[in-house]
């Protein structure tokens, strides 16, 4: 992979870096480990002849040291503590699914996973693996997308739901107890859930999310909704709803919501004190995929304090911030390693993206009405939930809302191909950046197959964007005239 | 002693290199390509040093910019800088009015919004397929049987347009091969074939919004079929450069050179 030379100069590895980097190797090395103790010798042995993925997923420490070359200081660090307990949730949420079937419920990204934890069943997010599994190994789910395009799925259809079909067509996906889905975030989104309803034989559920998302009674509804869920689970699984519990969950939840915010607020520094994976990973693991967990509340704590150390320190996370951009779409799961490599060959903080920023972080938790509220609010105004549908003003107004917020000069697009929705924003996109002035890359890629875009290919993408329309010098140029 | 600046193209098909003074072109060089892009660069250089009053003076060229697919390449280049950015100023140093610049090369197709100043405001580029690009030209030509310039002059004789549906230049291949033995005329293919590469580029164009004055350059620029084919559909006509397009990234290069070489 290209670096520049000028601009990877980041600060010196520190002795305590290079300590808490190992150690938290070491740590994922454990949490793996352990995975093998907590299913017992027959199903461990049984789980990876029958789910091959769990090889990819064993190799989680080559993604920690591949996010942490080139970085350093505390920067380094909250990259590595935060992947060791990404890891930790990763092997906590694949044992759940295959040690408790009868407990897990597969749901769609977009279902809110606090509900299931109350009631004592294991969320179990359908899309996970093939989100995690390229991060990995971008070639990880090639083979699971075409098992689903040879078997009529669309070749042009988005790739997240390809190959969790795929997966599923595979026998690969671990049964669960039942299936809750919801009308969102897109077609293909809804239409993998009809497949996977008649592959897995599972009983499913199908949240309506309504299509004006801010008004009160569509709040209303929607909670409604939350609680026709609980319902139709206590009465498909032997799972009932404890309150209190979930009041715990949402209590946690916004404990880790403050310090996020906080965060928020040290990201507008310039230098930012911390970027990418700090960013928007610790969001979509401990908001998304496992909201209101301590170890969720301990991860935004961790990188508050990262990110505040820095600050005081007058240090950015990068060693020269050149650019701030903000990402609209979700990260290149094929190629995650993209903000890294942008940090050091053009000095590009990623400082905040689509998927990380979202409207109504609190939960009221004086009452199960006023928790389902806004766990409804939480879903309804979350980011693609409100970008993939309504007027354009939502998908807009956020986008140059956060842009401005956290002083970006540049606004990237990861132009998932398989993503109509978004696809069709574009030419307005780009009408509206010019009349802001605000420089726009488009990135064409594909989310998760790298046979479509490859990542030297996105790095071409970038390098001509930064070299034309950025005036950005390549600083890995080094012609002589009298060679 | 006249300080001289130099730009050097190097491109899929073609070097190209243009020499300034502190005002004007002093000399301009059109090679083919050779296999190895640092020898089309030298040879290109040294042909156009030859067209100096004093060809040793191309020796002490006070800066040269390289560009086009193979700049990095090109041995004696002080900088290099993507084509993208050199067809922006060349295209602007010809015709300062311009706000587009459809650059339809060898291997690929860019179009490029400008800035008032020069600078680019946003591009887009087809460089992972034939259709649209000189390759697609040079395949139909040689399925008629005919040169590039004489598929210019067939499309202007066309009596009426003879459908080319396909995108892809495989595919468009067998199309024309198609319409060849169903015995249509070869003017009217020629203009098929024009008006197929003309809405390939036209779609490219719109990605980034045609504002006037629009410019086209590179060497499928000089097909006469392809500007006509292309006009209609961009509702205006394409503005003239004083200069061989094909050599309009080679200029710009040397602006640049020129612009960094004089402080500015």
């Amino acid at each position: 992979m290209p670096v520049i030379s000028s601009l990877s100069k980041a600060k010196p590895h520190t002795l305590r870096s290079r300590a808490v980097t190992g150690a938290c190797r070491v740590a994922s090395s454990a949490s793996i480990a352990s995975l093998g103790f907590r299913l017992g010798p027959w199903l461990s042995w049984r789980s990876v002849r029958r789910y091959p993925w769990l090889k990819v997923l064993l190799r989680v420490n080559e993604l920690a040291a591949r996010l942490t070359a080139g970085r350093a200081g505390f920067y380094q660090e909250a990259v590595a503590l935060l992947l060791a307990n990404v890891t930790a949730s990763i092997v906590d949420s694949v044992q759940g699914a295959l040690a408790m079937p009868q407990r897990t419920v597969l749901h769609e990204d977009l279902v809110p996973p606090e509900i299931l934890r109350a009631m004592g069943l294991h969320p179990w997010m359908a899309e996970f693996l093939g989100m995690v599994l390229p991060m990995v190994d971008p070639h990880a789910v090639e083979g699971y997308i075409d098992e689903a395009e040879n078997q009529g799925i669309p070749a042009d259809s988005c790739s997240l739901p390809k190959a969790t079909l795929g997966l599923t067509l595979c026998g690969q996906m671990p049964r669960p107890r039942a299936v809750v889905t919801s009308n969102m975030p897109c077609d293909g989104g809804m239409m993998q859930y009809v497949l996977l309803e008649r592959e897995l034989g599972v009983p499913v559920f199908r949240l309506d999310v309504p299509h004006d998302v801010s008004s009160d009674r569509a709040v209303h509804y929607f909670a409604g909704e939350l609680m026709r869920l609980i319902r139709w689970l206590e009465r498909h699984t032997s799972a009932r709803m404890d309150w209190d519990r979930l009041r715990a969950i949402c209590e946690e939840r916004n404990r880790a919501i403050e310090a996020e915010l906080d965060l928020w607020d040290l990201l507008r520094a310039r230098p930012a004190p911390l970027a990418a994976e700090p960013v928007y990973l610790t969001h979509l693991m401990y908001t998304v995929a496992e909201p209101g967990t301590p170890r969720g509340t301990r991860m935004f704590r961790a990188m508050l304090q990262y990110a505040l150390r820095n600050h005081e320190a007058g240090l950015g996370a990068l060693a020269e911030e050149r650019h701030r951009a903000v990402l609209w779409n979700p990260p290149p799961m094929v190629f995650i390693d993209l903000f890294n490599w942008a940090e050091r060959a053009h000095g590009v903080a990623m400082v905040m993206d689509m998927l990380t920023f979202h409207h109504h972080p609190f939960v009221d938790t004086r009452t199960p009405r006023s928790m389902l509220e806004d766990l409804a609010r939480i879903i309804m105004q979350g980011p693609m939930a409100r970008h993939t549908r309504g007027p354009a003003e939502n998908f807009f107004g956020d986008l140059f809302h956060i842009a401005e917020r956290f002083s970006a000069d540049m606004i990237w697009l990861a132009g998932h191909v398989g993503c109509k929705n978004t696809q069709a924003l574009v030419g307005m996109l780009r009408e509206r950046c010019r009349m802001r002035r605000i420089p726009l890359l488009i990135i064409d890629y594909d989310l998760l197959d790298p046979r479509a875009v490859s990542p030297a290919d996105i790095q071409g993408q970038v390098d001509r964007f930064m070299e034309t329309v950025m005036g950005e010098s390549r600083a890995d140029f080094h012609g002589t005239r009298e060679g | 002693m006249t300080r001289l600046y130099a730009g050097c193209d190097v491109g899929s098909t073609t070097g190209k290199v243009v020499i300034l003074d502190d005002h004007q072109v002093v000399a301009t060089a059109l090679i083919p390509s050779e296999v190895d892009p640092a020898d089309t660069a030298r040879l290109a250089l040294d042909l156009a040093a030859s067209y100096l009053p004093d060809p040793s003076a191309a020796r002490s060229l006070a800066r040269l910019v390289g560009t086009g697919y193979g700049r990095n390449e090109v041995p004696f280049a002080d900088e290099n800088i993507s084509e993208i950015t050199c067809h922006a100023v060349g295209a602007q140093a010809c015709n300062p009015s311009v706000r587009t610049v459809i650059d339809v090369g060898g291997q690929d197709v860019k179009a490029i919004a400008l800035n008032p100043d020069g600078t680019v405001l946003d591009f887009a580029m087809n460089d992972k397929c034939a259709a649209g690009t000189g390759r697609f030209f040079e395949a139909m030509a040689r399925i008629l049987r005919i040169d590039l310039d004489r598929l210019s002059e067939l499309s202007a004789a066309a009596a009426s347009v003879a459908p080319i549906t396909s995108q892809c230049s495989v595919f468009a291949e067998t199309e024309v091969v198609s319409l060849i033995a169903r015995r249509t005329p070869p003017p009217d293919i020629a203009a098929g074939i024009q008006l197929a590469v003309a809405r390939r580029v036209y779609a490219l164009a719109r990605r980034v919004g045609v504002q006037p004055a629009v410019a086209m350059t590179g060497g499928c620029a000089k097909n006469h079929g392809l500007v006509l084919a292309l006009q209609p559909l961009l509702r205006q006509e394409l503005v003239p450069l004083d200069m061989d397009p094909q050599l309009i990234g080679a200029l710009g290069a040397a602006v640049l050179a020129r612009r960094k070489g004089m402080g500015r």
